[in-house]
């Protein structure tokens, strides 16, 4: 994968963003991230799908949610993902700042129209 | 915080890498993450193994994966691609003006480009359709020193270079200057165009006869019955007149009353010397004609030997001509030399499309600045696109989806939208190549070759994808450079400032287009203009002529002058019919060239048309007696009568008052010295070209008595020639052929037509090319002001905070819209400048087409750039006044 420009590594955080959003509807496995997230997005938001678990490691290492291999439906053993308290708090504070970023991007839009 | 972020990515990226450093637990997870991406990929559909490659690559690009990567990449491809439509027509159907605009704008623009682009490679690049055509050459054999003779051989100085050269598998002559033919039995006489060939040029373009055979050598020997009867048929007059008949072969016919055996048919594809030719005679043998170096009446082509290059065959074949002096006593040293004899090789390729390339290189070059246009028309409007759509791809991009699956997605858009606008294409392509554009066979050479076939439907539709695809990429890469930070901070400033200037750049460059062409359209019709408004010496309207040719039974002055006497007469009884007369060249046809000096002065001879007509030729014209009278009976006996044009009169004797004096015409090579009197002195026409302007012309009288018609090709004869009638109405032309079948029935009257459209002919090949550019200049032109408009206002819109706080602080309105027009005149000068240094050195390439006007006239040039600096500027006006008018309050409001 191309070297994410420092611009983008914030944008990340709308990866982050994404994940903690599926998560805090149920807990997952990374493979079931990836399918949701396309899902949710109607094929728009293209995620690679290995450069999930980078996202994860790293809200892994926040504190922000917790790992745990359990059994699937169909019996295989599959490492599984949950919200963790300071996660949810971050939860919030993400919703937030993407409530910003959205307006700034309404106003560029507003600017041209 | 950031650095933090990137620590921590760091990290795991050499998690990632390095198998020492990968937990078991990892490798795990992503071996369950591939297997449920499998075994989705197999639920729709596909194979356990793609199912697998693809779901590793769908993983992401570890190096471990790449061998399998490979292998697998035509499945994800199509995957991807149908992921990727989707995205495109969904995003195509928000936005169905754009998309329109893009596929109209394409369409039009390709499908004019391959229609023209087809015509051009057919006539100008294609091979000949002869096999080893680059072998084939046209052997030409100048005198510079004596005008107008052409490139023409005579019989035994052909035949000498022919025995002696070593450069050439075969050499063939042939001629096709007899236009006097019909073919006479039957119903109906028809006029047939034949060519007279050696056996061997059939042989050496390898053409092979559709039913029977070809000449023999020995159809070329002459014998006191007057050589072979043997002729080949077109397969065109085979199926018109014969109905295909499959028992043709051995059939006898009846041309110019001459007794013919059809001996083969040759097949439609094969056009030489012309594709209107009909019937082919065989040429008799060269050893028989008179060696000579005026009087020259063959044409020569050749294939040459294996590893010989033009140049060198013509270097071989000029060392040879000193040796026609000593093989020929009548050919001496001094003529060779005064005539500046010399041979020349070409391909005869280059030989046949030279007449048009001009003009086709003109508009292969129209074309493409059409396409350019549009290409550009299209980058402008994906731009402004992606321009709103670039927040959307950043988000993309930050969600870490790959950069080649975004590019991927604008060049899907761009190659839907393309393919698209074939749909436009395809029948705008048709439609140029079936019409030609209106041009015929006799403006341009091989253009019956030129078809639409499969391969130009492929080449349009991948032209329209490759250029989709290209556009795309365009716009991708306005993106590429760009982050989102900079797009937020940038709300509320002026769009990023390479974007601006690409698409300045690219209006700039529509301008300048449009200007350069705007000059041509201008310079082309001031020249047409002038063609039309030329003073042509005679009266074009309420005239018509047709083209009636004896046959041979007319052997004697007298039989020819009984015939025409009749018709003329019958003619002239027609109601409306005023006036009709007989002539051999009518005005803008070229007649037969000659020399001619003043019998009692010792000046040298100058060129002169020769032309032969009856009394009441120049009333029926209007061609205005100057001095003198015009013939009377009489004059056709002793020193015959002639009337002369002006400028004849005035070259010759540096007067208009050439009344009673004589006209020599001096002897050449054994022809004997002829003597005319001047009669009468007429006003001046165009002989060929109205561009070439007066020819000077001899009329000699068409009404002689008693004997025989002089030999073909001796000139004079008035078997072949032109019924001019003026009236009103005029008559139909079925009525003309009746009368003439009545006189006659062996006797057809063809080529029927005005005078007027005559004229129009004259000036058909201005007129295309001035509504060809005059077409493209009026697109360009529209184009450039929309793209001034589009890249004004936009502009304009970034700027409307400054106008508002200007206004506030005081600004006349006026100020600020001129703030705005400032902008648009800015980028008119630049295009404007760049488009006269365009018109400059691509207007010479006019030359040609031009009439009383130079290629870098003032007047059009400023002209053209008057309408165009106002054009576009008023493409600014609505932005400038929008600007002024902007309200400071509600622009602090929305702060």
């Amino acid at each position: 994968m191309a070297k994410p420009a420092s611009n983008e590594q914030v944008l990340q955080g709308t990866l982050d963003l994404l994940i903690l959003k599926t998560l805090s509807l149920a807990p997952m496995h990374g493979w079931g991230l990836t399918q949701r997230i396309e899902q949710l997005s109607r094929d728009a938001l293209q995620v690679g799908q290995g450069s999930i678990y980078p996202a994860l490691v790293r809200l892994e290492q926040r504190g922000w949610i917790d790992t745990e291999w359990r059994v699937t439906e169909n019996s295989r053993r599959a490492k599984y993902y949950r919200l963790t308290a300071a996660g949810r708090r971050a939860f919030g504070n993400e919703i937030a700042s993407w409530q910003r970023f959205v307006s700034a991007v309404k106003l560029v839009l507003a600017a041209e129209g | 915080m950031l650095s933090h972020i990137r620590a921590a990515l760091t990290r795991i990226g050499e998690v990632f890498r390095s198998r020492a450093h990968a937990a078991r637990e990892q490798e795990e997870e992503f071996r369950f993450h591939v297997e449920m991406e499998t075994g989705e990929n197999i639920r729709r559909g596909m194979s356990r193994p793609e199912a697998r490659r693809a779901a590793l690559i769908r993983f992401g690009g570890q190096q471990r994966f790449h061998e399998e990567t490979q292998e697998a990449r035509g499945v994800v491809l199509v995957d991807n691609l149908a992921r990727d439509l989707r995205f495109a027509l969904r995003r195509i159907r928000r936005a169905p003006g754009f998309a329109a605009g893009v596929i109209a704008t394409l369409g039009v623009g390709i499908g004019v480009a391959v229609g023209i682009g087809t015509i051009v490679y057919g006539v100008l690049l294609r091979d000949l359709p002869y096999p080893k055509s680059d072998q084939l050459v046209r052997v030409g054999f100048h005198t510079d020193g004596i005008p107008g003779q052409g490139e023409l051989h005579s019989p035994p100085t052909f035949y000498h270079l022919a025995m002696s050269g070593s450069s050439f598998i075969e050499l063939g002559s042939y001629s096709d200057d007899d236009n006097a033919f019909s073919i006479t039995d039957g119903d109906a006489p028809e006029h047939v165009s034949i060519a007279r060939v050696t056996p061997n040029v059939l042989t050496l373009l390898g053409v092979r006869p559709l039913l029977g055979q070809l000449f023999e050598p020995r159809d070329t020997l002459q014998s006191s019955g007057g050589g072979s009867r043997a002729v080949l048929i077109s397969e065109a007059l085979w199926r018109r007149r014969y109905g295909a008949d499959p028992a043709i072969i051995g059939r006898r016919v009846a041309i110019n009353h001459g007794d013919r055996i059809i001996i083969g048919v040759l097949p439609r594809t094969f056009d030489f010397p012309s594709a209107s030719t009909s019937v082919w005679y065989p040429q008799s043998t060269p050893l028989f004609g008179r060696p000579s170096i005026i009087g020259r009446y063959i044409s020569v082509i050749g294939r040459l030997r294996d590893g010989i290059d033009i140049s060198t065959a013509e270097a071989r074949l000029n060392a040879l001509v000193p040796s026609l002096a000593a093989r020929f006593p009548s050919i001496t040293p001094e003529i060779l030399k005064q005539s500046a004899a010399r041979v020349s090789v070409a391909s005869l390729k280059s030989v046949t499309v030279a007449p048009v390339r001009p003009e086709l290189v003109l508009l292969g070059i129209l074309v493409a600045v059409v396409l350019l246009i549009a290409t550009t028309n299209v980058v402008n409007l994906f731009l402004l696109r992606t321009e709103r759509a670039s927040q959307e791809i950043a988000i993309a991009l930050s969600l870490g989806a790959p950069r080649v699956a975004i590019a991927r997605r604008f060049v899907v858009e761009g190659i839907v939208l393309g393919l698209a606008s074939s749909i436009i294409a395809l029948p705008a392509a048709a439609l140029a190549v079936s019409t030609k554009f209106g041009f015929s066979e006799r403006e341009i050479p091989r253009l019956h070759e030129v078809t639409f076939t499969g391969g130009t439907v492929a080449l349009l539709i991948a032209c329209a994808a490759v250029i989709g695809a290209g556009v795309g990429l365009v716009a991708l890469t306005r993106t590429a450079g760009t982050g989102l930070f900079d797009r937020i901070r940038a709300s509320h400033a002026t769009p990023s400032r390479a974007w601006r200037r690409a698409q300045n750049g690219l209006v700039a460059l529509q301008v300048a287009i449009a200007l350069a062409l705007l000059v041509a359209a201008g310079l082309l019709g001031k020249s047409f203009w002038n063609l039309r408004n030329v003073d042509l010496g005679f009266d074009p309207a309420n005239t018509m002529a047709a083209h009636v040719s004896l046959p041979w039974g007319y052997g004697t002055y007298e039989q020819t002058t009984a015939f025409h006497e009749t018709v003329m007469d019958r003619l002239a009884a027609l109601p409306g019919v005023t006036d009709v007369a007989v002539v051999m060249h009518p005005p803008l046809t070229p007649g037969n060239e000659g020399q001619v000096d003043a019998d009692d002065d010792g000046r040298p001879s100058v060129t002169t048309m020769s032309n032969t007509a009856s009394p009441n030729y120049f009333r029926v014209m209007r061609i205005p007696l100057l001095e003198g009278r015009s013939f009377q009976p009489g004059d056709e006996r002793g020193i015959p009568g002639v009337v002369v044009s002006e400028r004849l009169a005035m070259s010759v004797f540096g007067t208009i008052h050439a009344v009673g004096r004589t006209l020599r015409e001096p002897s050449r090579e054994g022809s004997r010295e002829r003597l005319f009197a001047v009669v009468g002195v007429v006003g001046d026409v165009h002989g060929g070209r109205i561009e070439d302007g007066y020819t000077p012309m001899m009329y000699l009288p068409l009404l002689r008595g008693g004997g025989p018609l002089p030999e073909e090709g001796a000139g004079d004869e008035p078997r072949d020639v032109q019924y001019v009638i003026r009236g009103r109405p005029l008559p139909a032309a079925s009525t003309l052929q009746r009368i003439v079948r009545e006189v006659d029935p062996r006797v057809p009257a063809t080529d029927i037509r005005t005078l007027g459209s005559i004229v129009d002919d004259a000036t058909v090949r201005v007129r295309l090319t001035m509504l060809l550019i005059g077409v493209a200049a009026a697109a360009a032109l529209l184009l450039g002001v929309i793209g001034v408009y589009s890249v004004v206002s936009y502009a304009a819109a970034g700027r409307v905070r400054e106008f508002g706080i200007r206004l506030a602080l005081g600004a006349a309105p006026r100020r600020v819209g001129g703030l705005v027009l400032v902008d648009a005149l800015r980028l008119v000068a630049v295009g404007s400048a760049a488009g006269l240094v365009m018109a400059l050195s691509a207007t010479r390439f006019l030359r040609s087409l031009l009439y009383e006007v130079t290629p870098t006239s003032l007047t059009e040039f400023a002209l053209a750039t008057a309408v165009l600096v106002m054009a576009t500027l008023s493409a600014a006006v609505l932005p400038a006044r929008r600007a002024a008018r902007t309200d400071p309050a509600q622009m602090l409001r929305e702060d």
